[in-house]
């Protein structure tokens, strides 16, 4: 009788294990010494001023992709990192959004100081699209380089969002269709009609498509 | 001679249950269909070549990869008490990679009817296409050779052709012209419409003339050779435009055409054509269609204009056999993904995959939580998610492969070997 209460105790025990809500706890399915430092990671955000939720969020991304807890939190402290940078690069006044493009930027390579030149010629404008675009570009192999100084120029041209998608959008069909990204990137800016103030950044046309490619 | 000058009229109606097994097995970089139609026919009209009323059965079978596609189909027909196998065709293309949008295309197509055991034509031609494509549209030129064998008033044939073709939105256009060379043995029939051929011998063109159920204008099957000297160079040019539109669980196809040419090679019923078809998708594996209009001649298979109509169910069913191992890239096999804003702080997000089982997104809106797509119709893929303005990060999964970032989103890795799509929301 005893041996089948405890098995009935037991079984209620893996029962409510199993059907435990993620939603409730979302953390929960991290082995306990990964969560612990996740969540000394997230304190540690929310105490400098920084989103916390960016942190969760790659926790959770990782637990769905069924990452090991060493690769989470790996992935949890480099965000962490790219958030303090991002912020230092954008100021105080950067959204949770800006912050977590700028992250992404700086983890592809793109230096603080041109997320800090985008950030003072910002005229109240959110930043977040120009620096998806810009850390996409990177990554689809566009030189750091050219990327940064195409984006800055548009940018301080008044390039709206929706520029920047579309101009998104062009240099990806073409390195689809073989063109060398770099070239891609400076061809296609060329056809982006400046909107805003000139600048003494010459436009992108001046840069050679030969130096994109160094 | 009556039943000559009967326009060439085929009213079908058509209760179509097409029991769609399709297979579709994503391995590698292939993929396989099998097809099977059955439906009813009842048609009306004097049609040397198509059977005046019968059930049908069309089986078909599709394989492609990247660069390679291969189709069968045929069709028998059920008349009277008797199975008859009306057509064949096997069509294959071969595309070469896209080089700064441009890409070279191979087709080649060999197809048989057989109106009676007595009467059967057979055609085999090939093209070269060069195909110049952009993201939302594409130009093509193209040439070939077509050979009409076992037809006797057709002789070899060449076809030239130029199209465009543009997609707005869910609608897709496209503009086809399409010259066809041909030596056609004449008849006396032709010298009497103001053909320019010389006389021809007498026997050999009133059994031409006289065949039974040939249309004017028209070739026909099994006729004895012509001497030489009957042959006349034809030419054709059909202009054809037509629009392919599809919202949700609507599909909506409308085509219309002009035949330009002498009036001895174009009988006045194939001057202009035009259809019309329309599914609407009742449930994931469930569509009525509906479909008529007229069909101009196809003088090098020996097919007479016609009308038709239909009206049917289809039914398809779209396994993919657990177990196989799609090794082409997910993401190209996305030929559609869109978000757009379907009212307060909630986004629909629809996408076009064919081929597969199931499709799920998960995304920091999700909590990264799994979140299957709805099935609505033959590749359409639908979801209603709430997605407030901003910055949001998302990945796709088919068939509960790889997670990886949708087509048409800028992307970004994701620290765990992959990608993630970036979505921003604007207020």
């Amino acid at each position: 009788m005893r041996a089948i209460a405890l098995l009935s105790i037991a079984t209620s025990i893996s029962f409510a294990q199993d059907t435990r809500d993620p939603a409730a706890d979302p953390l929960g399915r991290l082995d306990p010494s990964t969560r612990h430092a996740v969540e000394m990671l997230m304190d540690s955000a929310h105490s400098v001023g920084l989103p916390y939720g960016p942190l969760e969020s790659k926790a959770l991304e990782g637990i769905a992709k069924r990452a090991n807890g060493r690769d989470i939190l790996v992935a949890v402290r480099r965000v962490f990192r790219a958030l303090r940078d991002a912020r230092t690069a954008l100021g105080p006044s950067a959204t949770t959004d800006e912050l977590t493009a700028g992250a992404g930027a700086l983890r592809v390579g793109i230096a603080a100081s041109e997320l800090s030149l985008l950030a003072t010629t910002r005229n109240g404008k959110p930043l977040t699209v120009p620096l998806v675009v810009l850390a996409d570009l990177v990554t689809r192999g566009v030189p750091r380089d050219t990327a940064s100084l195409t984006i800055s120029q548009l940018w301080q041209h008044g390039a709206a969002d929706d520029d920047f998608l579309a101009l998104w959008r062009s240099v990806e069909r073409d390195i689809v269709s073989g063109t060398d990204p770099g070239v891609a990137l400076l061809n296609r800016a060329r056809e982006i009609p400046a909107k805003g103030p000139s600048t003494t950044v010459p436009p992108p046309a001046t840069v050679r498509p030969e130096d994109a490619k160094s | 001679m009556t039943r000559q000058k009967l326009p060439a009229t085929a009213v079908a109606v058509t209760l179509a249950l097409l029991t769609t097994g399709e297979h579709a097995i994503a391995q590698g970089t292939s993929e396989l269909e099998m097809r099977l139609e059955a439906g009813a026919n009842r048609i009306a009209g004097v049609s040397a070549v198509l059977p005046t009323a019968g059930m049908a059965l069309t089986p078909g079978l599709r394989f492609a990869n990247r660069g390679f596609s291969l189709e069968t189909k045929g069709s028998a027909w059920l008349n009277g008490q008797e199975w008859r196998v009306g057509d064949a065709i096997v069509k294959t293309e071969s595309r070469s990679r896209t080089w700064h949008g441009v890409r070279g295309e191979l087709l080649a197509n060999a197809s048989r009817i057989m109106a009676s055991p007595a009467d059967v034509s057979n055609q085999v031609d090939a093209a070269g296409r060069l195909h110049f494509i952009r993201e939302r549209g594409g130009v093509w030129v193209g040439s070939g050779i077509i050979r009409p064998l076992l037809i006797a008033t057709v002789a070899n044939a060449s076809v030239n052709s130029g199209g465009v073709w543009a997609k707005l939105g869910s609608t897709t256009l496209r503009a086809t012209v399409t010259n066809v060379l041909f030596t056609k043995f004449a008849s006396n029939d032709t010298a009497a419409r103001g053909g320019t051929v010389t006389a021809c011998p007498t026997a050999t063109s009133s059994a031409a003339v006289t065949a039974p159920g040939l249309v004017p204008g028209m070739s026909a099957l099994t006729l004895p050779t012509s001497a030489p000297s009957c042959r006349r160079e034809s030419r054709l040019t059909d202009v054809e435009g037509d629009v392919l539109w599809e919202h949700r669980l609507l599909e909506l196809s409308l085509r219309g055409g002009q035949r330009f040419g002498e009036r001895v090679d174009v009988t006045p019923s194939s001057r202009t054509w035009g259809s019309a078809y329309a599914a609407i998708w009742l449930s994931s594996q469930l569509a009525a269609v509906a479909a008529g209009g007229r069909e101009p001649a196809q003088p090098t298979r020996g097919l007479p204009a016609r009308r038709f109509a239909s009206l049917g169910v289809m039914l398809a069913y779209w396994p993919i056999p657990r177990g196989t191992v799609p090794v082409e890239s997910p993401v190209n096999r996305v030929h559609a993904f869109e978000l757009r804003p379907a009212g307060f702080a909630l986004q629909r997000l629809t996408a076009r995959i064919g081929s597969v089982e199931s499709v799920e997104i998960m995304g920091d809106f999700t909590d990264w939580v799994p979140v299957p797509l709805v099935r609505r119709g033959r590749d359409h893929w639908e979801l209603l998610i709430p997605m407030g303005p901003g910055m949001h990060q998302i990945n796709l999964r088919i068939d509960g492969g790889k997670w990886f970032a949708p087509p048409g989103v800028p992307s970004i890795k994701d620290d765990f070997s992959g990608e993630v799509g970036v979505l921003v929301i604007k207020s």
